[in-house]
């Protein structure tokens, strides 16, 4: 190590910044760390320029594209109908799955999923569910008999970091841009979308008339921060994340609850201050991410 | 505040503790970690199986790296999360990353560079004092140990610690796993991830939360569990004092 | 959850036969003529992390092409002189209209290896891969064609050398009407599909399919009808390619 460190003064001066940041990542991040800027240019708690566009899958019933920079998810939810179980007759069901295809990191490779992928579809499940965003009695059709099986599948495109942030807010923005299907009962009590020229003159009266919108509860914003020394750096790159390996994820609700702090190790302790700035910039990126969605929201509605 | 729990404990009470090192032969190292006991507590309404959380940890280790999670300056760590039946699917997943990250954080890794170490364990505050326990049997070096508490925010607002599996499944708004380092007693060495002023077992390593809470919920959760790690920690140290590693060269 | 256990199915009526195929002058869904291509969509660098990459998107059909690479080998695999092509295509669940569990498609990724190996100067990366993904968000027909168009140019924006810019066009025959860039519906009711991919400017096919039941005069004329699109779709290629170049500088 100490070989490493008067080869690294030495060769500092005459190195060029690319082959210093790839050689040494942590003491060039450290560098930028002092006067409190991150190469991208952004200072510590700033999250990275955030779209959203909603409708971007024309073949899914609700559908977000999201970009935190460059990182990118695509999520679209799909209805399918199904059998209510015994237990909740009233109730539909919410499957959320996370998909990493190998187009978006060179980590993974086909036949080779990302072992981080079926974690982050766990998290969003637990965000979601016990955020209470959806109210499972609203998906019900036909009480016992049919209720509404929501497929949300998020697919990232690009990984750049954050990646389970992005992909909570591209299932609550598919969520609130969700249009429910007119349905009407086929003779042979199957359910089926009514549309077009059927739509004034239904055959059949239609099921779920006033039904076409969820009612959102308390939406679940994220964001994970790297924490290192000191330092706190909201919204991490890849690049932040491999080389600070302490991650601290703290998913709020609208009104301010505490759905999920999420810290799986790293050699960064978190302590009450540490926590409690954490959730502070949380707090600030729940406002700006609830504007992006009613800005999203309502452009939607004047096109 | 009075919370009356079907086992008759006070909130703040954790249940009984108990560990067994090197229960296991092939394995290089190993522990058995519980917590509950079925003869202590006076109502048997509940099934015992569903009171005790009963965790078993093996390391097998350091090995000769594995081709996925080769690293020539560091020693990697694998955790596989055996389910008590059928196949390993996404919570299984989830707890094996929750469980490698911490493990990682209080194992030198710089000892055994090149190498693999599998922690194989069969449930999760538990899982992480057992296979602690079971890298100390194998002789893995650590800078800490970690100490793990799991607390329950009942409906009524108020906390409680340890929470059995019967508890867990009936009136929870939220629960919390957290670890903490274990109390040091010695001087710290230089290059540990201390902050001045502070002690280091205030701080957290992991923390896993279900269920909605306010945020000052979570803060006295984690007041409450850090003082029970205390305890937790001073058991642990108690019982890997006892009984030091029987045979030195099984670290090898 | 129990999703895994309930069996759903999608609420969308059963699609009544399509007689208007039958008719000697139907009109195509979309008021194309039988012999226009889609608007074509073309970028490339949809994805930061791969080495080059590329984005389609031609009327409904949406594709993302990402490459990787020249990277080490992924198997241990014996030594090779020329570079290896590693090809991979998979679906989104919601790709179609009724959601499917997304998955690979080997077939393809079979026709769009061998559509652009021949294209790809090999020589230039000895011992290592380009991996080349493509992951279809929608498909709205015509799926393979704008994937290999797709894939070419992801491979340009990645640096990788060829001969030449791949770009490819597929026809389906129905009735007696030749349909340039079908879409997903008129596929559905081919009697027969040709598709051909080519390197325009040096006047080269690399691949060429030919499925259903075809009069030798039909293949010629569809021959003209491909080769001709390719080469107008080659051009736009390049003036995609051309633009992210001034942009960068």
């Amino acid at each position: 190590m100490a070989e490493k460190a008067t080869e690294k003064t030495g060769m500092e001066g005459e190195m060029e910044v690319d082959a210093y940041r790839r050689l040494f990542p942590l003491p060039f991040y450290e560098r930028h760390l002092l006067d409190s800027l991150r190469p991208d240019g952004r200072p510590l708690s700033r999250s990275r320029d955030t779209s959203l566009s909603l409708g971007a899958v024309s073949s899914a019933d609700g559908s977000a594209l999201v970009k935190f920079g460059d990182t990118t998810m695509l999520a679209a939810i799909k209805l399918e109908v199904m059998t209510p179980s015994k237990e909740s007759p009233d109730e539909g069901c919410l499957g959320i799955e996370f998909h990493m295809p190998p187009i978006c990191s060179p980590i993974v490779r086909p036949g080779k999923p990302a072992e981080i992928a079926p974690v982050i579809s766990k998290q969003l499940e637990d965000a979601i569910l016990s955020s209470g965003l959806i109210n499972l009695k609203e998906l019900s059709l036909i009480s016992g008999k049919a209720a509404w099986m929501t497929y949300v599948d998020i697919y990232c495109l690009n990984a750049d970091g954050s990646l389970f942030d992005a992909a909570l807010f591209a299932a609550v923005a598919a969520f609130s841009h969700l249009q429910i299907p007119l349905v009407s009962l086929s003779e042979g009590g199957r359910v089926i979308t009514v549309s077009g020229e059927n739509l004034d003159n239904p055959a059949k009266e239609l099921v779920n008339k006033d039904k076409r919108n969820l009612t959102l509860h308390s939406i679940p914003f994220s964001l994970t921060c790297v924490l290192h020394k000191n330092y706190i750096l909201a919204d991490p790159t890849a690049e932040e994340e491999s080389i600070m390996e302490t991650l601290l994820t703290v998913v709020l609700d609208s009104s301010s609850q505490l759905i999920s702090l999420y810290k799986p190790g790293g050699s960064v302790l978190a302590f009450k201050t540490t926590v409690q700035d954490c959730i502070s910039h949380t707090r600030k990126r729940v406002k700006e991410l609830q504007k992006i969605l009613s800005e999203a929201l309502s452009d939607m509605e004047i096109d | 505040m009075e919370v009356d729990r079907i086992d008759g404990r006070t909130p703040n009470q954790l249940r009984p503790l108990a560990c067994s090192r090197n229960v296991l032969h092939r394995a290089h190292g190993s522990a058995r970690w519980s917590q509950g006991d079925s003869t202590s507590y006076k109502t048997a309404i509940v099934n015992t199986k569903e009171r005790n959380t009963i965790i078993l940890a093996a390391v097998y280790g350091p090995k000769a790296g594995t081709r996925k999670g080769e690293n020539p300056e560091k020693a990697s760590i694998e955790v596989v999360w055996k389910p008590r039946t059928g196949q390993s699917g996404k919570s299984e997943k989830e707890c094996e990353l929750i469980l490698r990250r911490t493990l990682q954080s209080i194992c030198l890794l710089t000892v055994h560079p090149n190498t693999t170490t599998s922690v194989i364990v069969q449930l999760l505050p538990c899982a992480i004092n057992a296979s602690c326990a079971a890298l100390v049997d194998a002789g893995f070096p650590l800078k800490h140990l970690a100490v793990a508490v799991g607390c329950g925010l009942s409906e009524g607002g108020s906390v409680i610690l340890d929470p059995s599996k019967a508890e867990e499944e009936l009136k929870f708004q939220a629960y919390t796993h957290l670890v903490f380092l274990n109390s040091s007693l010695s001087v710290l060495p230089e290059g540990l991830p201390h902050v001045e002023g502070k002690p280091v077992e205030d701080g957290i390593i992991t923390s896993v939360t279900h269920g909605a809470m306010s945020v000052n919920d979570y803060l006295c959760c984690m007041e409450r569990a850090q003082a029970a790690s205390a305890k937790i920690s001073e058991f642990l140290r108690r019982s890997l004092q006892s009984q030091l590693p029987s045979d030195p060269a099984k670290a090898l | 959850m129990s999703t895994a256990a309930t069996t759903t199915y999608s609420p969308s009526p059963a699609k009544k036969q399509q007689t208007i195929f039958k008719d000697l002058d139907w009109v195509r869904s979309d008021g194309r003529g039988f012999q226009q291509c889609r608007p074509a969509f073309l970028r490339t660098g949809a994805t930061s992390a791969a080495s080059g990459s590329a984005y389609a998107e031609f009327g409904n059909t949406k594709v993302i092409v990402s490459v990787f690479g020249p990277r080490e080998s992924k198997k241990a695999m014996m030594y090779s002189d020329i570079g290896r092509l590693n090809c991979n295509i998979s679906y989104t669940t919601f790709s179609t209209s009724i959601r499917v569990q997304g998955s690979d498609n080997k077939e393809f990724s079979a026709m769009l290896h061998k559509a652009l190996e021949g294209a790809i100067i090999l020589e230039s990366f000895p011992k290592t891969t380009v991996d080349v993904f493509a992951l279809v968000l929608e498909s709205g027909g015509s799926d393979l064609p704008v994937i290999i168009s797709c894939a070419s140019l992801a491979l340009a924006d990645a640096g990788i050398m060829m001969y030449d810019i791949v770009s490819s066009v597929s026809v389906t025959c129905i009735g007696k009407n030749l349909i340039i860039d079908p879409t997903s519906e008129e596929e559905d009711h081919r009697d027969g599909s040709f598709l051909i991919s080519c390197m325009p400017s040096r006047n080269e096919v690399t691949q060429l399919t030919l499925t259903g039941e075809w009069t030798t005069a039909k293949v010629h004329e569809a021959m003209e009808l491909c080769i001709d699109a390719c080469s107008k779709l080659g051009d736009i290629m390049r003036s995609c390619l051309k633009e992210t170049a001034s942009t960068l500088q």
